[in-house]
Protein backbone atom coordinates (compact mmCIF):
# COMPACT_ATOMS: atom_id res chain seq x y z
CA UNK A 1 0.00 0.00 0.00
CA UNK A 2 1.09 3.99 -0.28
CA UNK A 3 0.58 7.13 1.59
CA UNK A 4 -0.01 10.45 0.72
CA UNK A 5 3.17 11.47 0.51
CA UNK A 6 3.71 9.24 -2.04
CA UNK A 7 1.18 10.25 -3.98
CA UNK A 8 2.57 13.70 -4.11
CA UNK A 9 5.69 12.62 -5.05
CA UNK A 10 4.31 10.72 -7.87
CA UNK A 11 1.97 13.57 -8.58
CA UNK A 12 5.10 16.06 -8.92
CA UNK A 13 7.10 13.41 -10.47
CA UNK A 14 4.80 13.64 -13.62
CA UNK A 15 4.53 9.62 -12.70
CA UNK A 16 0.18 9.81 -12.35
CA UNK A 17 -2.07 12.68 -13.13
CA UNK A 18 -4.56 14.21 -11.01
CA UNK A 19 -7.03 12.44 -11.94
CA UNK A 20 -5.34 9.71 -10.77
CA UNK A 21 -4.43 11.12 -7.58
CA UNK A 22 -7.20 11.84 -6.82
CA UNK A 23 -8.55 8.06 -7.30
CA UNK A 24 -5.63 7.05 -5.52
CA UNK A 25 -6.54 9.18 -2.22
CA UNK A 26 -10.25 7.87 -2.27
CA UNK A 27 -9.35 4.42 -2.51
CA UNK A 28 -6.41 4.91 0.06
CA UNK A 29 -9.24 6.50 2.46
CA UNK A 30 -11.70 3.57 1.73
CA UNK A 31 -9.12 0.58 2.05
CA UNK A 32 -8.24 2.75 5.92
CA UNK A 33 -11.78 3.17 7.29
CA UNK A 34 -12.32 -0.28 5.92
CA UNK A 35 -9.33 -1.93 8.17
CA UNK A 36 -10.30 0.24 10.82
CA UNK A 37 -14.06 -0.75 10.80
CA UNK A 38 -12.74 -4.15 10.89
CA UNK A 39 -10.53 -3.42 13.58
CA UNK A 40 -13.44 -2.64 16.00
CA UNK A 41 -15.76 -5.19 14.84
CA UNK A 42 -12.99 -8.20 15.83
CA UNK A 43 -12.17 -6.05 19.16
CA UNK A 44 -16.07 -5.52 20.19
CA UNK A 45 -17.33 -9.26 19.50
CA UNK A 46 -14.22 -10.92 20.78
CA UNK A 47 -14.60 -8.77 24.14
CA UNK A 48 -18.42 -9.40 24.37
CA UNK A 49 -18.05 -13.29 23.52
CA UNK A 50 -15.28 -13.01 27.17
CA UNK A 51 -17.44 -11.23 28.77
CA UNK A 52 -21.23 -13.63 28.11
CA UNK A 53 -17.96 -16.51 29.12
CA UNK A 54 -17.20 -15.01 32.51
CA UNK A 55 -20.68 -14.71 32.89
CA UNK A 56 -21.60 -18.17 32.21
CA UNK A 57 -18.27 -18.89 34.75
CA UNK A 58 -20.17 -17.00 37.26
CA UNK A 59 -23.30 -18.89 36.28
CA UNK A 60 -21.87 -21.97 37.18
CA UNK A 61 -19.82 -21.03 40.15
CA UNK A 62 -23.14 -19.50 41.88
CA UNK A 63 -24.10 -22.93 41.62
CA UNK A 64 -27.98 -21.98 42.22
CA UNK A 65 -30.00 -25.27 43.33
CA UNK A 66 -33.13 -23.30 42.35
CA UNK A 67 -32.32 -25.00 38.46
CA UNK A 68 -32.60 -28.64 38.55
CA UNK A 69 -29.05 -30.45 37.59
CA UNK A 70 -30.61 -32.07 34.35
CA UNK A 71 -32.17 -28.46 33.09
CA UNK A 72 -28.37 -26.84 33.71
CA UNK A 73 -26.57 -29.76 31.89
CA UNK A 74 -28.92 -29.40 28.98
CA UNK A 75 -28.78 -25.38 29.51
CA UNK A 76 -25.42 -25.43 28.98
CA UNK A 77 -24.54 -27.80 26.57
CA UNK A 78 -27.35 -26.65 24.33
CA UNK A 79 -26.11 -23.37 24.40
CA UNK A 80 -22.59 -24.82 23.81
CA UNK A 81 -23.47 -26.76 20.41
CA UNK A 82 -26.32 -23.62 19.65
CA UNK A 83 -23.50 -21.00 19.55
CA UNK A 84 -21.39 -23.35 18.07
CA UNK A 85 -23.29 -23.83 14.92
CA UNK A 86 -24.92 -19.84 15.16
CA UNK A 87 -20.87 -19.29 15.06
CA UNK A 88 -20.17 -21.63 12.18
CA UNK A 89 -23.21 -20.31 10.26
CA UNK A 90 -22.24 -16.69 10.06
CA UNK A 91 -18.75 -17.53 9.08
CA UNK A 92 -19.66 -20.41 6.81
CA UNK A 93 -22.70 -20.32 5.35
CA UNK A 94 -24.48 -16.77 6.08
CA UNK A 95 -21.06 -14.82 5.49
CA UNK A 96 -22.78 -11.81 6.15
CA UNK A 97 -21.48 -11.81 9.62
CA UNK A 98 -18.03 -13.53 9.30
CA UNK A 99 -15.94 -12.00 12.62
CA UNK A 100 -18.95 -12.01 14.81
CA UNK A 101 -19.34 -15.72 13.60
CA UNK A 102 -15.69 -16.09 14.53
CA UNK A 103 -16.36 -14.71 17.98
CA UNK A 104 -19.35 -17.03 18.37
CA UNK A 105 -16.58 -19.86 17.62
CA UNK A 106 -14.57 -18.68 20.62
CA UNK A 107 -17.03 -18.25 22.60
CA UNK A 108 -18.12 -22.01 22.15
CA UNK A 109 -14.68 -23.04 23.26
CA UNK A 110 -15.16 -20.68 26.57
CA UNK A 111 -19.05 -22.75 26.72
CA UNK A 112 -17.31 -26.13 26.50
CA UNK A 113 -15.19 -25.60 29.42
CA UNK A 114 -18.29 -24.30 31.46
CA UNK A 115 -20.68 -27.21 30.57
CA UNK A 116 -17.63 -29.49 31.31
CA UNK A 117 -17.13 -27.70 34.68
CA UNK A 118 -21.15 -27.74 35.75
CA UNK A 119 -20.77 -31.64 35.26
CA UNK A 120 -18.08 -32.06 37.20
CA UNK A 121 -19.52 -29.50 39.87
CA UNK A 122 -22.55 -31.82 39.73
CA UNK A 123 -20.73 -34.75 40.49
CA UNK A 124 -18.32 -33.42 43.11
CA UNK A 125 -15.19 -33.99 41.35
CA UNK A 126 -12.31 -32.74 43.49
CA UNK A 127 -12.33 -29.09 43.13
CA UNK A 128 -9.05 -27.27 41.17
CA UNK A 129 -8.47 -30.40 39.16
CA UNK A 130 -5.74 -30.43 36.49
CA UNK A 131 -7.02 -32.82 34.48
CA UNK A 132 -10.42 -31.06 33.73
CA UNK A 133 -8.23 -28.00 32.47
CA UNK A 134 -6.71 -30.61 30.69
CA UNK A 135 -9.79 -31.89 28.81
CA UNK A 136 -10.80 -28.28 28.27
CA UNK A 137 -7.19 -27.73 26.43
CA UNK A 138 -7.70 -30.77 23.99
CA UNK A 139 -11.55 -30.14 23.65
CA UNK A 140 -10.92 -26.61 22.27
CA UNK A 141 -7.52 -27.37 20.76
CA UNK A 142 -8.91 -28.77 17.37
CA UNK A 143 -10.74 -25.14 16.41
CA UNK A 144 -7.40 -23.23 16.15
CA UNK A 145 -7.07 -25.75 12.94
CA UNK A 146 -10.56 -26.68 11.69
CA UNK A 147 -11.47 -22.91 11.74
CA UNK A 148 -8.22 -21.14 11.82
CA UNK A 149 -9.01 -19.31 15.06
CA UNK A 150 -6.12 -17.46 17.19
CA UNK A 151 -8.17 -16.04 19.83
CA UNK A 152 -8.83 -19.98 21.00
CA UNK A 153 -4.77 -20.52 19.97
CA UNK A 154 -4.62 -17.75 22.94
CA UNK A 155 -7.24 -19.32 25.11
CA UNK A 156 -5.73 -22.70 24.76
CA UNK A 157 -2.37 -21.22 25.55
CA UNK A 158 -3.43 -19.95 28.96
CA UNK A 159 -5.26 -23.00 29.44
CA UNK A 160 -1.88 -25.05 28.87
CA UNK A 161 -0.16 -22.30 31.48
CA UNK A 162 -3.42 -22.83 34.14
CA UNK A 163 -2.50 -26.85 33.98
CA UNK A 164 1.09 -26.65 34.97
CA UNK A 165 -0.05 -24.67 37.62
CA UNK A 166 -2.52 -26.69 38.95
CA UNK A 167 -0.82 -30.25 38.02
CA UNK A 168 2.12 -28.51 40.17
CA UNK A 169 0.23 -27.62 42.85
CA UNK A 170 -1.57 -31.51 42.77
CA UNK A 171 1.85 -33.55 42.13
CA UNK A 172 4.00 -32.72 45.25
CA UNK A 173 6.80 -35.09 44.22
CA UNK A 174 7.51 -32.67 40.93
CA UNK A 175 8.65 -30.01 43.61
CA UNK A 176 11.78 -32.21 43.66
CA UNK A 177 12.47 -32.10 40.22
CA UNK A 178 12.09 -28.56 38.97
CA UNK A 179 10.78 -25.45 40.60
CA UNK A 180 7.90 -23.85 39.57
CA UNK A 181 9.46 -21.05 37.96
CA UNK A 182 12.05 -23.48 36.03
CA UNK A 183 8.75 -25.49 34.30
CA UNK A 184 7.06 -22.02 33.26
CA UNK A 185 10.22 -20.99 31.50
CA UNK A 186 10.19 -24.49 29.94
CA UNK A 187 6.88 -23.75 29.03
CA UNK A 188 7.05 -20.35 27.50
CA UNK A 189 10.02 -21.30 25.47
CA UNK A 190 8.22 -24.88 24.10
CA UNK A 191 5.24 -22.69 23.40
CA UNK A 192 7.21 -20.16 21.39
CA UNK A 193 9.00 -23.14 19.58
CA UNK A 194 5.36 -24.05 18.53
CA UNK A 195 4.63 -21.12 17.44
CA UNK A 196 8.20 -21.01 15.53
CA UNK A 197 7.14 -24.44 13.95
CA UNK A 198 3.87 -23.10 13.02
CA UNK A 199 5.11 -20.66 10.78
CA UNK A 200 6.81 -22.68 8.83
CA UNK A 201 3.46 -24.36 6.90
CA UNK A 202 1.11 -22.23 5.17
CA UNK A 203 -1.75 -24.12 6.59
CA UNK A 204 -1.40 -23.49 10.07
CA UNK A 205 0.89 -19.95 10.45
CA UNK A 206 -2.36 -18.26 11.44
CA UNK A 207 -2.03 -19.41 14.95
CA UNK A 208 2.11 -18.86 15.06
CA UNK A 209 1.82 -15.20 15.97
CA UNK A 210 -0.66 -15.85 19.09
CA UNK A 211 1.96 -19.24 20.19
CA UNK A 212 5.06 -16.66 19.88
CA UNK A 213 3.13 -13.79 21.44
CA UNK A 214 2.31 -16.23 24.60
CA UNK A 215 5.12 -18.09 25.17
CA UNK A 216 7.18 -14.99 24.97
CA UNK A 217 4.88 -13.35 28.05
CA UNK A 218 5.32 -16.39 30.18
CA UNK A 219 9.39 -16.03 29.21
CA UNK A 220 9.43 -11.90 30.30
CA UNK A 221 7.72 -12.71 33.52
CA UNK A 222 9.57 -15.35 34.83
CA UNK A 223 12.88 -13.62 33.86
CA UNK A 224 11.60 -10.34 35.46
CA UNK A 225 10.70 -12.27 38.92
CA UNK A 226 14.50 -13.89 38.64
CA UNK A 227 15.53 -10.13 38.42
CA UNK A 228 14.92 -10.37 42.23
CA UNK A 229 17.22 -12.92 43.04
CA UNK A 230 14.39 -15.61 44.09
CA UNK A 231 16.52 -18.10 42.47
CA UNK A 232 16.16 -21.34 43.80
CA UNK A 233 18.15 -24.39 42.91
CA UNK A 234 16.25 -27.25 43.90
CA UNK A 235 15.75 -29.13 40.43
CA UNK A 236 17.34 -32.04 38.81
CA UNK A 237 19.54 -33.07 36.33
CA UNK A 238 16.41 -33.34 34.14
CA UNK A 239 16.14 -29.43 34.21
CA UNK A 240 19.67 -28.73 32.04
CA UNK A 241 18.86 -31.74 30.01
CA UNK A 242 15.01 -29.77 28.57
CA UNK A 243 16.92 -26.60 28.63
CA UNK A 244 19.68 -28.41 26.15
CA UNK A 245 17.41 -29.87 24.05
CA UNK A 246 15.07 -26.91 23.46
CA UNK A 247 18.22 -25.17 22.50
CA UNK A 248 18.96 -27.69 20.28
CA UNK A 249 15.45 -28.02 18.59
CA UNK A 250 15.65 -24.03 18.24
CA UNK A 251 18.95 -24.49 16.37
CA UNK A 252 17.94 -27.17 14.40
CA UNK A 253 15.13 -24.86 12.68
CA UNK A 254 17.19 -21.87 12.63
CA UNK A 255 20.33 -22.67 11.20
CA UNK A 256 18.73 -24.73 8.29
CA UNK A 257 18.39 -22.38 5.33
CA UNK A 258 15.62 -23.05 3.56
CA UNK A 259 13.46 -23.37 6.98
CA UNK A 260 14.85 -19.60 8.28
CA UNK A 261 14.17 -18.41 5.12
CA UNK A 262 10.44 -19.32 6.37
CA UNK A 263 10.52 -17.63 9.74
CA UNK A 264 9.81 -13.97 10.21
CA UNK A 265 11.29 -13.07 13.64
CA UNK A 266 14.54 -14.27 12.99
CA UNK A 267 16.65 -12.42 16.30
CA UNK A 268 14.06 -13.11 18.45
CA UNK A 269 14.17 -16.86 17.58
CA UNK A 270 17.67 -16.99 18.22
CA UNK A 271 17.12 -15.35 21.33
CA UNK A 272 15.45 -17.72 22.96
CA UNK A 273 17.70 -20.26 22.00
CA UNK A 274 20.53 -18.06 23.45
CA UNK A 275 18.17 -17.98 26.83
CA UNK A 276 17.54 -22.10 26.46
CA UNK A 277 21.77 -22.59 26.67
CA UNK A 278 22.15 -19.89 28.89
CA UNK A 279 19.39 -21.29 31.00
CA UNK A 280 21.54 -25.15 30.64
CA UNK A 281 24.79 -22.87 32.41
CA UNK A 282 22.90 -21.75 35.04
CA UNK A 283 21.20 -24.33 36.31
CA UNK A 284 24.14 -27.35 35.93
CA UNK A 285 26.05 -24.22 37.94
CA UNK A 286 22.93 -24.26 40.46
CA UNK A 287 23.08 -28.04 40.74
CA UNK A 288 26.99 -28.81 41.19
CA UNK A 289 28.42 -25.32 42.12
CA UNK A 290 26.25 -22.65 43.74
CA UNK A 291 27.16 -19.13 43.64
CA UNK A 292 25.77 -16.77 45.88
CA UNK A 293 22.14 -14.91 45.30
CA UNK A 294 23.33 -11.42 44.67
CA UNK A 295 24.98 -13.66 41.13
CA UNK A 296 22.11 -14.98 39.98
CA UNK A 297 20.04 -11.53 40.46
CA UNK A 298 22.86 -9.45 38.50
CA UNK A 299 22.63 -12.44 35.73
CA UNK A 300 19.21 -12.07 35.12
CA UNK A 301 19.15 -8.64 35.45
CA UNK A 302 21.25 -8.67 32.59
CA UNK A 303 19.69 -11.30 30.47
CA UNK A 304 16.11 -9.55 30.94
CA UNK A 305 17.47 -5.89 29.56
CA UNK A 306 19.65 -7.93 26.95
CA UNK A 307 16.05 -9.83 26.47
CA UNK A 308 14.36 -6.06 26.11
CA UNK A 309 17.04 -4.49 24.08
CA UNK A 310 17.27 -7.48 21.93
CA UNK A 311 12.96 -6.95 21.12
CA UNK A 312 13.02 -3.45 20.14
CA UNK A 313 16.20 -3.86 17.99
CA UNK A 314 13.91 -6.82 16.58
CA UNK A 315 10.71 -5.06 16.73
CA UNK A 316 12.66 -1.59 15.00
CA UNK A 317 13.96 -4.08 11.94
CA UNK A 318 11.42 -6.23 10.95
CA UNK A 319 9.21 -3.16 11.75
CA UNK A 320 6.47 -5.27 14.35
CA UNK A 321 5.09 -2.63 16.51
CA UNK A 322 3.64 -5.54 18.63
CA UNK A 323 7.17 -6.44 19.64
CA UNK A 324 7.93 -3.05 20.42
CA UNK A 325 5.23 -2.69 22.49
CA UNK A 326 6.30 -5.75 24.20
CA UNK A 327 9.05 -4.95 25.35
CA UNK A 328 8.22 -1.07 26.21
CA UNK A 329 5.51 -3.15 28.54
CA UNK A 330 8.01 -4.84 30.12
CA UNK A 331 10.33 -1.83 30.24
CA UNK A 332 8.32 -0.27 33.32
CA UNK A 333 8.31 -2.73 36.22
CA UNK A 334 12.05 -3.37 35.54
CA UNK A 335 12.55 0.29 36.24
CA UNK A 336 10.09 0.74 38.93
CA UNK A 337 11.64 -2.74 40.74
CA UNK A 338 15.41 -1.61 40.41
CA UNK A 339 14.45 1.77 41.17
CA UNK A 340 12.84 0.66 44.64
CA UNK A 341 15.92 -1.95 45.08
CA UNK A 342 18.30 0.92 44.63
CA UNK A 343 16.97 4.21 46.31
CA UNK A 344 14.91 2.70 49.10
CA UNK A 345 17.69 2.94 51.51
CA UNK A 346 19.44 5.91 50.23
CA UNK A 347 16.42 8.76 49.86
CA UNK A 348 14.44 10.35 52.42
CA UNK A 349 10.29 8.72 51.96
CA UNK A 350 9.36 11.99 50.58
CA UNK A 351 12.10 12.83 47.87
CA UNK A 352 11.98 8.94 47.25
CA UNK A 353 8.07 9.15 45.94
CA UNK A 354 8.29 12.37 44.11
CA UNK A 355 11.35 11.58 42.76
CA UNK A 356 10.03 8.27 41.78
CA UNK A 357 7.29 9.47 40.39
CA UNK A 358 9.16 12.02 38.15
CA UNK A 359 11.63 9.70 36.75
CA UNK A 360 8.25 7.47 35.88
CA UNK A 361 6.56 10.18 33.84
CA UNK A 362 9.43 11.20 32.02
CA UNK A 363 9.59 7.94 30.98
CA UNK A 364 6.25 7.37 30.00
CA UNK A 365 6.47 10.39 28.31
CA UNK A 366 9.52 9.24 26.81
CA UNK A 367 8.66 5.73 25.72
CA UNK A 368 5.34 6.49 24.46
CA UNK A 369 6.67 9.50 22.33
CA UNK A 370 8.87 6.82 20.89
CA UNK A 371 6.24 4.23 20.46
CA UNK A 372 4.15 6.80 18.65
CA UNK A 373 6.94 7.54 15.96
CA UNK A 374 7.58 4.27 15.24
CA UNK A 375 4.05 3.47 14.77
CA UNK A 376 3.54 6.47 12.04
CA UNK A 377 6.90 5.52 10.62
CA UNK A 378 6.04 1.43 10.11
CA UNK A 379 2.33 2.58 9.22
CA UNK A 380 4.08 5.12 6.44
CA UNK A 381 6.47 2.72 5.59
CA UNK A 382 3.96 -0.15 5.01
CA UNK A 383 1.18 2.06 2.92
CA UNK B 1 -11.68 -31.54 5.46
CA UNK B 2 -14.39 -29.19 4.66
CA UNK B 3 -16.00 -27.10 6.97
CA UNK B 4 -19.24 -28.75 7.71
CA UNK B 5 -17.28 -32.17 8.81
CA UNK B 6 -15.26 -30.04 10.68
CA UNK B 7 -18.41 -28.38 12.71
CA UNK B 8 -19.67 -32.15 13.08
CA UNK B 9 -16.76 -33.76 14.04
CA UNK B 10 -16.26 -30.96 16.76
CA UNK B 11 -19.35 -30.78 18.00
CA UNK B 12 -19.74 -34.85 18.15
CA UNK B 13 -16.21 -34.93 20.21
CA UNK B 14 -17.45 -32.38 22.54
CA UNK B 15 -20.98 -34.42 23.25
CA UNK B 16 -19.07 -37.56 23.41
CA UNK B 17 -16.89 -36.14 26.22
CA UNK B 18 -19.85 -34.49 28.17
CA UNK B 19 -21.78 -38.10 27.87
CA UNK B 20 -18.77 -39.89 29.15
CA UNK B 21 -18.30 -38.22 31.54
CA UNK B 22 -22.07 -37.86 33.12
CA UNK B 23 -22.04 -41.98 32.39
CA UNK B 24 -19.36 -42.65 34.00
CA UNK B 25 -20.33 -40.90 37.52
CA UNK B 26 -23.97 -41.73 36.41
CA UNK B 27 -22.94 -45.85 36.35
CA UNK B 28 -21.06 -45.54 40.26
CA UNK B 29 -24.10 -43.81 41.27
CA UNK B 30 -26.48 -45.72 40.03
CA UNK B 31 -24.58 -49.20 40.40
CA UNK B 32 -22.54 -48.73 43.37
CA UNK B 33 -22.97 -49.55 47.56
CA UNK B 34 -23.82 -46.77 49.38
CA UNK B 35 -21.42 -45.76 52.32
CA UNK B 36 -21.20 -43.14 55.27
CA UNK B 37 -17.95 -41.56 56.44
CA UNK B 38 -17.07 -39.39 58.77
CA UNK B 39 -15.75 -36.34 57.58
CA UNK B 40 -13.81 -32.72 58.86
CA UNK B 41 -15.11 -29.58 56.44
CA UNK B 42 -13.98 -26.26 55.27
CA UNK B 43 -14.29 -23.83 53.06
CA UNK B 44 -12.63 -22.98 49.94
CA UNK B 45 -13.85 -21.89 46.60
CA UNK B 46 -12.35 -23.07 43.39
CA UNK B 47 -11.65 -21.02 41.01
CA UNK B 48 -14.39 -21.89 37.78
CA UNK B 49 -16.75 -23.79 40.42
CA UNK B 50 -17.53 -21.75 43.38
CA UNK B 51 -17.93 -22.24 46.91
CA UNK B 52 -17.42 -25.76 47.99
CA UNK B 53 -16.42 -27.97 51.45
CA UNK B 54 -13.02 -29.81 51.64
CA UNK B 55 -13.78 -33.09 53.01
CA UNK B 56 -11.49 -34.63 55.09
CA UNK B 57 -12.03 -38.28 55.95
CA UNK B 58 -11.31 -40.66 58.86
CA UNK B 59 -9.78 -43.06 56.04
CA UNK B 60 -7.95 -40.28 54.28
CA UNK B 61 -5.41 -41.28 56.79
CA UNK B 62 -4.29 -44.74 57.10
CA UNK B 63 -2.49 -45.45 60.39
CA UNK B 64 0.07 -48.80 59.43
CA UNK B 65 0.20 -49.60 62.55
CA UNK B 66 -3.67 -50.59 63.00
CA UNK B 67 -4.73 -51.60 59.65
CA UNK B 68 -3.40 -54.54 57.52
CA UNK B 69 -1.91 -54.56 55.04
CA UNK B 70 -1.02 -56.19 51.66
CA UNK B 71 2.63 -54.29 51.67
CA UNK B 72 4.79 -52.62 53.56
CA UNK B 73 6.51 -50.66 51.35
CA UNK B 74 4.78 -47.87 49.38
CA UNK B 75 5.27 -45.08 47.20
CA UNK B 76 4.06 -41.39 46.44
CA UNK B 77 1.30 -41.58 43.62
CA UNK B 78 0.84 -45.39 43.99
CA UNK B 79 -3.17 -47.03 43.46
CA UNK B 80 -4.24 -47.83 46.86
CA UNK B 81 -7.66 -49.76 47.82
CA UNK B 82 -9.22 -49.80 51.16
CA UNK B 83 -10.88 -52.78 51.85
CA UNK B 84 -14.15 -50.95 53.63
CA UNK B 85 -16.23 -52.82 56.25
CA UNK B 86 -20.48 -51.59 57.02
CA UNK B 87 -21.18 -51.12 60.26
CA UNK B 88 -24.40 -49.37 60.72
CA UNK B 89 -23.98 -48.14 57.39
CA UNK B 90 -20.62 -46.68 58.19
CA UNK B 91 -17.45 -47.57 55.82
CA UNK B 92 -14.70 -48.69 58.42
CA UNK B 93 -11.34 -49.29 56.78
CA UNK B 94 -10.71 -52.86 57.14
CA UNK B 95 -7.13 -53.28 55.48
CA UNK B 96 -4.87 -52.16 52.41
CA UNK B 97 -4.10 -53.88 48.84
CA UNK B 98 -1.82 -52.34 46.20
CA UNK B 99 -3.98 -54.30 43.61
CA UNK B 100 -8.05 -54.65 43.40
CA UNK B 101 -9.21 -57.25 46.11
CA UNK B 102 -11.91 -59.77 44.94
CA UNK B 103 -15.33 -59.91 46.38
CA UNK B 104 -14.89 -57.13 49.02
CA UNK B 105 -16.13 -53.26 49.33
CA UNK B 106 -13.32 -51.60 48.11
CA UNK B 107 -12.55 -47.81 47.72
CA UNK B 108 -9.81 -47.06 45.05
CA UNK B 109 -7.17 -44.17 46.21
CA UNK B 110 -3.83 -42.88 45.34
CA UNK B 111 -1.20 -42.16 47.80
CA UNK B 112 -1.03 -38.51 48.49
CA UNK B 113 1.92 -38.37 51.33
CA UNK B 114 4.10 -40.93 53.47
CA UNK B 115 4.77 -39.99 56.76
CA UNK B 116 7.59 -42.78 58.30
CA UNK B 117 8.18 -43.48 62.02
CA UNK B 118 11.69 -42.22 62.75
CA UNK B 119 11.78 -44.25 65.88
CA UNK B 120 11.84 -47.42 63.98
CA UNK B 121 14.49 -49.20 62.54
CA UNK B 122 14.81 -48.46 58.89
CA UNK B 123 11.83 -47.35 56.83
CA UNK B 124 8.98 -47.97 58.55
CA UNK B 125 5.36 -46.20 57.38
CA UNK B 126 3.66 -44.84 60.24
CA UNK B 127 0.76 -43.28 57.92
CA UNK B 128 -0.08 -43.20 54.90
CA UNK B 129 -2.20 -39.83 53.22
CA UNK B 130 -4.50 -40.58 50.75
CA UNK B 131 -6.60 -39.02 47.98
CA UNK B 132 -9.82 -40.54 46.79
CA UNK B 133 -10.80 -38.00 44.34
CA UNK B 134 -14.43 -37.61 46.48
CA UNK B 135 -12.45 -34.48 48.66
CA UNK B 136 -14.83 -31.17 47.19
CA UNK B 137 -18.73 -31.42 47.97
CA UNK B 138 -19.83 -28.01 46.14
CA UNK B 139 -22.94 -26.47 47.55
CA UNK B 140 -24.80 -23.06 46.11
CA UNK B 141 -22.85 -19.91 46.82
CA UNK B 142 -21.92 -18.37 50.50
CA UNK B 143 -23.63 -21.94 52.19
CA UNK B 144 -20.36 -23.93 52.44
CA UNK B 145 -20.09 -20.96 55.74
CA UNK B 146 -23.46 -22.79 57.10
CA UNK B 147 -21.43 -26.30 57.01
CA UNK B 148 -18.69 -25.03 58.72
CA UNK B 149 -20.47 -23.55 61.06
CA UNK B 150 -22.08 -26.80 62.27
CA UNK B 151 -18.83 -28.34 62.39
CA UNK B 152 -17.60 -26.21 64.38
CA UNK B 153 -21.19 -26.56 66.96
CA UNK B 154 -19.94 -30.11 67.52
CA UNK B 155 -22.26 -31.61 64.81
CA UNK B 156 -21.45 -34.68 63.17
CA UNK B 157 -20.72 -34.01 59.56
CA UNK B 158 -20.80 -37.06 57.19
CA UNK B 159 -20.07 -38.13 53.38
CA UNK B 160 -22.77 -40.28 51.60
CA UNK B 161 -20.56 -41.85 49.26
CA UNK B 162 -21.38 -44.49 46.28
CA UNK B 163 -18.95 -46.97 45.81
CA UNK B 164 -19.35 -49.31 42.54
CA UNK B 165 -17.79 -52.73 41.92
CA UNK B 166 -14.31 -50.84 40.48
CA UNK B 167 -13.49 -48.74 43.60
CA UNK B 168 -14.83 -45.99 42.51
CA UNK B 169 -16.58 -43.62 44.76
CA UNK B 170 -18.91 -40.51 44.09
CA UNK B 171 -20.89 -38.25 46.97
CA UNK B 172 -24.41 -38.19 47.08
CA UNK B 173 -24.74 -36.21 49.89
CA UNK B 174 -24.15 -34.37 52.71
CA UNK B 175 -25.07 -35.57 56.41
CA UNK B 176 -25.15 -33.30 59.38
CA UNK B 177 -26.22 -35.41 62.20
CA UNK B 178 -27.80 -37.55 60.32
CA UNK B 179 -29.85 -35.56 58.23
CA UNK B 180 -29.29 -34.68 54.50
CA UNK B 181 -27.60 -31.19 54.25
Amino acid sequence: MFDHDLIRKWLDEGTINHAQAEKMRADLEEYKTEHRSKKQIIAFSTIGAILIGIGAILFVASNWEKIGDTFRIILLAGSTVGIHYAGYHLRYENRKYPRLGFALLFLSALFFGVSLFLIAQIYNINANNSTLVLIWFFGAFPLIYGYRSTAVAELCSLLFYLWIGLLYSERSDLHELINILDLYLISGIALYFTGTLHELSEKVEHAAAAFKFMGLQAVLLVLFIHTFGSWDSNGKEIVPAIYALLGILFLAVLLSKPLRSRLTGFQIDMSMAAISFLMVGITLTAIYSPVPQEAYMGFFNIVFLGLLVLLLYAGYSTEDIGTINTAMFWFIPLIFARYFDFFWELLPRSFFFILGGLVLLTISVVLERKRRELKAQFAGVKQ
Amino acid sequence: MNQKKILYLTLIFWLLIFSGFIAYKEYTLRTGTEVVLKTLPVDPRDLFRGDYVTLNYEISTLDMEQLQAEDSYFYYGDPVYLALELKNGYGIPKKIYTTPPENELYIKGRINDIIYDWEAEGEAIKELRVDYGIESYFVPEGRGIEIEKQQTGRKEVDAKIIIDKYGNAVIKSLLIDGKPF
